[in-house]
Order: structure tokens, then C-alpha cells, then sequence
């Protein structure tokens, strides 16, 4: 083969559309070793769901402001790269766009709102439907910190061992902890298998001339419809094929339900585990408890 | 010895919706000792997967009666028994086609823990056993690791770990090599080896691959559903004819000591390893005529390249943390009217480098050149190049999705926006290609048919592209001998119609066979490339990357004959 003389290009495409699993950050596991990912998974779920309904039930946007710089703050003491932690963030982007849009299109005329910024036909901004646009943004920011936190820092096995263990007093009132766990941990182990399993599929479909993506130009929904088949049908039929194998190799381990099972995996809680999820509970309560002052009494100073 | 499983006139029909049902068994009566390897040879549709489905109980015969036992002499359980299913499982293991399939747990020390936890085992029991059966499948080292991050050696090696771990008597592999490189089918093979000889665990192997069979204690050939013949290993491959007959063949050696043995009779016929055949050479067999080495191919005009790969490179997962760079340095040409053969074991990165060819990747450095595109180019034409450069992949039956055969073949032409009777004219000729009447198969429904013909199926869907290369990625790989050679055949042919070959195969009997160039991969890097004769020559080169040569190819060098390729070659020196 002849030498090959290095020809000046300009910089290269380095996509690639058939890589499906590259922009998916929530849900991916970062190991940094860090005291949060040290705590019991139990400890992790329960102090996490502690800090959604301390979210939920907060009424004060200074509060609000708080809770999340605490939130940074545990980001930062679990060592994850914060840039990556909110790219998760941008995912969302789009639907709190459209939420925006939405209270704008459709103001709530039931109350007073204060005073109007700008007003058009029925539309209108007033000072409330800011101060709710803003607060309904900062959750929703807050809750993908929150779950990207929780994924990030406990593997999806601790997870589904945490949630087993959670749900096992509940098998009292024919809660099926067992079975969400397996469910749960079954579809987990999928996961990536489908996702190469469809990545194949792709390639396969767009070597015979197909087109990967749906044109821009099939509005007919029919049509639409028509040219996802391709993709969808062979990843269908694979994942029944897989799942009538995979009874078979359960059935062959004897596998016969939750009863009579033990457990390979058990956590022994450490004192931590017991201070985190109290912490989280102080929070919530000093959150929900406190008479924050409203954000309206700032607001003449600031000169909204 | 004492009988662990013993099946009496076991028949078993698969009931169908509209018909008198399947007949998969029809009436086995077989005894499996203690301790024993045992190897269940079948072509596809033998049924010997129906047979090993009901060893443990996964299936009951519909007819007559299975009994499995603790090896004893003691008490036998009928499998149906259903308040004995767990002791009838816990003793009967078994490991399937496909690992990935079998794999509950996204942990591999917990999915081996699987077994025992539904037997109820306490807790410091099951860290023991994962540890023993870990430790025997040589997985120690990736207990933490997650199975879809596994080779598919390693992960049908946990497969078998999570089996052991239930303390099993007799360990039943249903074709668990068949989806497997060279390398993975080895390791697994071990396993079950050492497990047999040093743990006193009975094996029963279902395979299609005659290598496999050769070390075993007693071989059971099936066909149409019943035990056709059975023997020590020598005994069954002894009747080469009627081996013929059941759709089987027989290893390398063996025929080459066949052919040999009809013209200088002291040669024994009944050679199985290429050990046993180098020293029945070296006694018995006569000089040799000349000691010339094998005539050369004639070698093949010069032609036109259309394919030119430069200094590929290629990274995955570009601008995340989990970017690598899958290709460093692969140089490859293709000529006009050649075939090619593309060698390496699994993870070398020989997928990744023929994705190139029709642009499915781009090539992040060096160049790739197709019949004029040029693959760096952000402006080629994608459909056109497409069209010209067929790929199929491995498995591609898992492709299809139309109800029936002649539209699933017609997608590709549709998709060129070509009339219907053009269309018409494809699919019938990509039909007639792979040798399924357009007439008889057009309206059958795709799912009904047979593993094989759904494979020409698929192969018919790229050809109706009319494409002048074809790329196949492992295109004979699951399919019984008989089927193999009937579908490399179909390939071959494509040839005379012009069409230039790149075929991705394990196979090396295949390559040797029918490459006029080989290319070996390894680490993302083209390392040896040449004809099938110089590549084979570099033996200890190939082993030493983990991959194979011919057995024939082999014997023939430890004896110094030079470097030959087929049987019928290494027959004529002698």
C-alpha cells in the first residue's frame, strides 16, 4: 500500500447518529468515593424524599434560594462535577419553556396579581404569575438536582436493593416489594442490551436504504407510523424473545416467587445512616416552620 | 455406573393452532450416567434443544417419562412430579444459547447469587458458594462488574456460575457455545471440562460443532427427533456416511485420514485429534511423492481497487467521559471482483472497521475510499453508496419485521424508489439468489420459517439493493454444517456475478477455503494481511492473537508439508 500523505482537512465530523446512549447524564452513575456515596442506599432514598416534599411544601422563594444552595452544597461534597450534574438540567429546558409560555398564554385572572408588567389582549405578566413562574422553575431545577444526585451517587442495584428493603415492612398489606425489586432490577439489566440491540437494528434498516430518522417532510401520520415499523418491529419481537428465554433460565435457577427467598445482599447501617435522614427531616421542618418573610416585602427596593 | 437421568420412549409434540402439532421427539429412550460427558450432536431441528428442555423439567414429554436422580442408585424423581421440581432443578443446571438472555442481575456476584437465594440458602452459605463458583469459571476478577460489560465468553462463563452456585449433579449446556467466538467457546468448553474431571459434575453438551464432541465420553447423534446413533467419540465419527446422511459432518483430520486411508490402507481411518494424525503419519505413512509445497492459487488478475481504507481511526462516546478510541491504524484494500476475509477475535474492532465501508461510520482519521466516495466527506451521497455497498449483519434474521417474505426483501428497493415491477423484478432475483423459489415464498409468512431460511431471507433483503460489494458480518455463524455449507455456497456464487466480497467470519476452515485475501485485526490495528497461505503460515503469530488456524492447515505444518489449506489439497500429497 502506498504512503499515504497526510492531506490538511477541515476538522471532522465526530458524530455519530447511531449512538444512542451518549446525552443521557440523569440516571448515570459517577464513582467518586465520596461520603455520600458511602451511605446506605436506605438512608440516601428516604433523606432524599425528606428534601422533594420539603420542595414541594415550600411556599418562600428565599427559602427556595436556600434549599438549593444546600443542594449545591451536597454536589460539591459528593465531588460530581457540577457542569455534568446540570447538563441534565438543560434536558429540561425545553418543557420549563413551554410552562413559561403556558402562564403567560393563560394567566390565572382568579386573583389579585399585582402589578402588570406587560399586557395584551387576555394575555398578561403580572407580579404573581412572575412570582409563581419563578418558584414552579426553581422546583423543578431543584428536583432534577435532587434525583441526579440520588442516581449519581448510588448505583441502580443499591437502589433497587434500598427500595426492597424500603417496601418490605409494607408486604403486610400485599405491598409486592419483592417483585418491584426484581421488575425494576430485570428492566435496569435491559437497558443497555435493548439499546444495542436497537442500535443494530438501525444500522441494519438505514444499510437497506432506510431512513433512520422519520423525514421532516411525513406529516401524514400514517406514513409516519409506517416508517418507524422497521425499527420497532424487530425490537419488539427480539424483546419477547428474550423475555420468553430469560423465564426459562429463571425457571431453571428455581425460581418460584418471593417465598422462601433469601438474600445475598444486605446493608448493616452505620450511625450515619441514621444522622442523614434525621438532617433531612430538621430541614424540612425548619423549612416548612419558619415565618419566611415574603419575597414582596424586598421587592419595592429592588424596584419591581 | 449409576443412571442420573434416564428418559424412556420420550415424545414430545408442540401444539400448534391450526395443525395436528409439531413432532420435535418421537420416542428417545436414553440412559446419562454419573460423571459422564456426554455430547448431543443434531443439526437444526433435531430437536435435541427439545430434549434438553426436558432434563430439568422445563418441558414434560407428552409421551413416556423422564427420571432424574441424585446419581445414587437411590431414588428417582419423575420430572412430572411438580412437588419436585426444585430438587429435580437444583440437581439438573442448565446454560442456554444466548448469556445475555439468561442474566437476571445487573451485578455479576449477584446474578451467580440468583440460584441460591431462591433455594432458600442462608446468607453466609451464599457468599460461599458465589466465591467457589466464581472462583471455578475464572470470574473472581469481575465479580463487581456489571454483565453488559462482559465478552460473550465471559458472560456465559457467570451463566455457568450462577448454575454451579446451586450446587448442581449434572450441568446441562443447551448450544451454550454456539453464539460464541473461538476464544469464548474454549473457555467455556474448560469450565465444563475441569467441572466434569476434578468436581465429578455429569456434563451433557448440545452442539452442532463436531470439535466439541471429540473429547468426549459417549456422543449421541439426533434427527427427527430421535437417538439416530451413539458411541464413543471414535465409533460415531467413524461412519463418516452416515454422519452424512443426519446432516452432520466430521472434524478436518478425520476426513483427510479417510481420504488417506483408501489409497494407502495401512493408514488408520479413524483419526480424531491432529496429535493422533501427526504420529500416524509419522509411523505409517508412505514418503512423499515430491517434496514440493502446494501448488499456489493461480493468482487472480490485477484489478481496480474499490476499496481503500488508509490509517482509520475511530472513537466512541466522543465528548463524554466514557470516549474510546475503538480504531488506531486499519489498512485494507479490496479489489475488483476479490474476496476478502477479515479475521479477529471479538472486541478487535473488525465490526467497527467494515461499518465504515458503507458509511454507518465515519472515519475520525485517515481515509476511506468506496468505489469513488470518499467517506471523510461531509457531502457523498449516503443512499447512492448504500446501495452499492450491501451490509449484512450478524444474525440478520433479527432484522426483519414485515409479515410476509417477498415485502420484507422489497423494503430496500422501495426505499430507491423503484416501480413496482422493478421492485417485482429484485425481489424475485434476490430470491432466486439464495435459492428460495419467488413463487413458493413470497407469501409465506417471515416468522414461520426455519432459522436458515429466515438468514437467506435476510441476505435476500440486501442483494435486492443489487449492490456490486457485499459486506457479511459472520454470515454462516449458529447454522448447523449442513446449512453452512449450503448457504456459503449461495455467497460464493454471487461472485460470478461480479459482485466483490468482505466476509467477517470465526470460521477459518470457511476463509481458507474461499479468501483470495485475508486481513487479521487486532487492538483497533490492521496486523498481518496477505492470502490465506501467507497468513496461515505465521501459525504461532495467529495463536499467540487467540485466533485459530484450519486443523488441516495445522496437521500439515507439524508434519512439513508446507502450508495447505483444504483437505482435499493435503490429500493429494500423499
Amino acid at each position: 500500500m502506498s504512503q499515504s500523505t497526510p492531506i490538511a482537512r477541515p476538522p471532522r465530523n465526530m458524530r455519530n447518529e447511531f449512538e444512542l446512549l451518549r446525552n443521557v447524564t440523569v440516571g448515570q452513575y459517577i464513582p467518586t468515593g465520596s461520603v455520600v456515596h458511602r451511605l446506605d442506599p436506605r438512608a440516601k432514598i428516604i433523606a432524599v424524599l425528606i428534601l422533594i416534599f420539603t420542595v414541594v411544601f415550600t411556599k418562600s422563594l428565599i427559602a427556595l434560594a436556600l434549599l438549593t444552595l444546600l443542594f449545591l452544597g451536597i454536589v460539591l461534597l459528593a465531588k460530581l462535577p457540577v457542569r455534568y450534574v446540570l447538563r441534565g438540567v438543560t434536558l429540561a429546558l425545553p418543557v420549563l419553556a413551554f410552562i413559561s409560555l403556558m402562564r403567560v398564554i393563560f394567566p390565572n385572572t382568579g386573583d389579585d396579581g399585582g402589578k402588570v408588567y406587560f399586557s395584551w389582549l387576555w394575555m398578561s405578566v403580572t407580579r404573581a404569575s412572575m412570582h409563581l413562574l419563578v418558584m414552579g422553575m426553581i422546583k423543578i431545577l431543584a428536583f432534577i438536582f435532587l434525583t441526579s444526585v440520588l442516581t449519581m451517587t448510588a448505583t441502580t442495584t443499591e437502589m433497587t436493593h434500598g427500595i426492597e428493603l424500603l417496601l418490605k415492612p409494607l408486604e403486610v398489606i400485599k405491598v409486592p416489594a419483592h417483585e418491584i425489586a426484581l421488575t425494576n432490577m430485570i428492566a435496569l439489566r435491559f437497558v443497555p442490551t435493548l439499546a444495542e440491540e436497537l442500535e443494530r437494528i438501525l444500522k441494519a434498516q438505514a444499510s437497506r436504504g432506510g431512513d433512520v430518522a422519520v423525514r421532516k417532510s411525513q406529516w401524514n401520520p400514517f406514513k409516519a407510523a409506517r416508517a418507524i415499523l422497521p425499527m420497532v418491529v424487530p425490537l419488539f419481537i427480539n424483546a419477547l424473545r428474550r423475555a420468553e428465554d430469560l423465564v426459562l433460565a429463571m425457571e431453571s435457577r428455581c425460581y418460584m416467587g418471593g417465598k422462601g427467598r433469601t438474600k445475598f445482599v444486605q446493608f448493616t447501617a452505620r450511625p450515619i445512616d441514621y444522622v442523614v435522614p434525621v438532617l433531612a427531616l430538621l430541614v424540612f421542618i425548619v423549612v416548612v416552620a419558619t415565618p419566611w418573610p415574603s419575597i414582596h416585602t424586598f421587592v419595592p427596593f429592588l424596584g419591581l | 455406573m449409576n443412571t442420573i437421568i434416564r428418559l424412556q420412549d420420550v415424545h414430545h409434540t408442540y401444539q400448534a393452532e391450526n395443525s395436528n402439532g409439531v413432532k420435535a421427539l418421537q420416542g428417545v429412550t436414553l440412559d446419562i450416567y454419573a460423571g459422564e460427558y456426554v455430547v448431543i450432536l443434531g443439526h437444526n431441528g433435531s430437536g435435541k434443544s427439545t430434549l434438553a428442555k426436558h432434563l430439568n423439567g422445563l418441558l414434560v414429554p407428552t409421551q413416556g417419562d423422564v427420571w432424574v436422580g441424585d446419581g445414587s442408585g437411590g431414588v428417582m424423581w419423575n420430572t412430572k412430579d411438580k412437588a419436585r421440581l426444585r430438587d429435580i432443578r437444583s440437581s439438573v443446571g442448565m446454560v442456554f444459547q444466548i448469556p445475555d438472555n439468561q442474566l437476571v442481575a445487573t451485578i455479576v456476584e449477584e446474578d451467580v447469587a440468583f440460584g441460591p437465594e431462591n433455594l432458600g440458602v442462608s446468607h453466609d452459605e451464599i457468599v460461599r458458594r458465589v466465591d467457589w463458583s466464581l472462583e471455578h469459571v475464572n470470574m473472581s476478577a469481575f465479580r463487581h462488574r456489571a454483565p453488559h460489560l462482559l465478552s460473550g465468553g465471559q458472560k456465559q462463563r457467570v451463566c455457568i456460575a450462577g448454575t454451579l452456585a446451586m450446587q448442581p449433579r449434572v450441568l446441562v449446556l443447551d448450544e451454550a457455545t454456539a453464539m460464541l467466538d473461538p476464544l469464548g467457546r474454549k473457555e467455556v468448553l474448560a469450565v465444563a471440562r475441569r467441572m466434569n474431571q476434578e468436581e465429578g459434575v455429569t456434563v451433557v453438551a448440545i452442539t452442532h460443532h463436531m470439535e466439541e464432541a471429540i473429547e468426549a465420553d459417549r456422543v449421541v447423534v439426533m434427527a427427527e427427533g430421535r437417538v439416530q446413533l451413539q458411541g464413543t467419540p471414535r465409533e460415531v465419527f467413524s461412519q463418516s456416511g452416515r454422519l452424512r446422511e443426519l446432516q452432520m459432518n466430521t472434524p478436518q483430520v478425520t476426513q483427510l485420514a479417510h481420504a488417506l486411508h483408501e489409497r494407502h490402507a495401512n493408514i488408520a481411518p479413524n483419526l480424531l485429534t491432529v496429535d493422533e494424525f501427526v504420529a500416524e503419519m509419522a509411523k505409517n505413512a508412505p514418503p512423499r511423492p515430491t517434496s514440493q509445497s502446494p501448488a499456489l492459487n493461480p493468482s487472480s488478475p490485477i484489478s481496480d481497487p474499490v476499496i481503500q481504507v488508509q490509517h482509520l481511526g475511530h472513537y466512541y462516546m466522543v465528548d463524554t467521559p466514557l470516549q474510546v478510541k475503538a480504531l488506531h491504524d486499519i489498512n485494507f484494500e479490496v479489489r475488483k471482483g476479490e474476496i476478502v476475509g477479515v479475521i479477529g477475535h471479538t472486541g478487535s474492532g473488525k465490526s467497527t472497521a467494515i461499518q465504515h465501508l458503507n458509511g454507518l461510520l465515519r472515519p475520525h482519521e485517515g481515509d476511506v475510499i468506496v468505489l469513488g466516495h470518499d467517506l471523510s466527506r461531509e457531502d457523498i451521497n449516503m443512499k447512492q453508496l448504500r446501495q452499492r455497498v450491501g451490509l449484512v449483519f450478524q444474525n440478520p434474521e433479527a432484522q426483519l419485521f414485515e409479515h410476509y417474505v417477498g415485502d420484507d426483501i422489497a423494503y430496500g428497493p422501495r426505499n430507491l424508489g423503484l416501480g413496482r415491477e422493478e421492485v417485482r423484478e429484485r425481489v424475485r432475483q434476490a430470491m432466486e439468489a439464495v435459492g428460495l423459489g419467488f413463487e413458493e415464498f413470497k407469501d409465506r409468512m417471515t416468522f414461520s420459517l426455519s432459522g436458515g431460511q429466515m438468514r437467506r431471507v435476510a441476505l435476500a433483503g440486501v442483494l435486492a439493493l443489487q449492490p456490486e460489494v457485499l459486506v457479511l458480518d459472520e454470515p454462516t455463524s449458529g447454522l448447523d454444517p449442513f446449512n453452512r455449507s449450503q448457504l456459503l455456497g449461495r455467497i460464493l456464487a454471487l461472485r460470478e456475478r461480479g459482485v466483490t466480497l468482505v466476509i467477517i467470519s470465526h470460521n477459518m476452515d470457511e476463509l481458507a477455503q474461499v479468501c483470495d485475501r485475508l486481513c487479521v485485526i487486532a487492538d483497533g490495528r490492521t496486523v498481518m494481511q496477505g492470502t490465506p497461505r501467507e497468513v496461515f503460515a505465521r501459525a504461532d503469530a495467529l495463536r499467540a492473537l487467540g485466533l485459530d488456524i484450519p486443523q488441516v492447515t495445522d496437521a500439515m505444518q507439524r508434519l512439513g508439508a508446507g502450508t495447505v489449506l483444504t483437505v482435499a489439497e493435503a490429500a493429494t500429497l500423499f
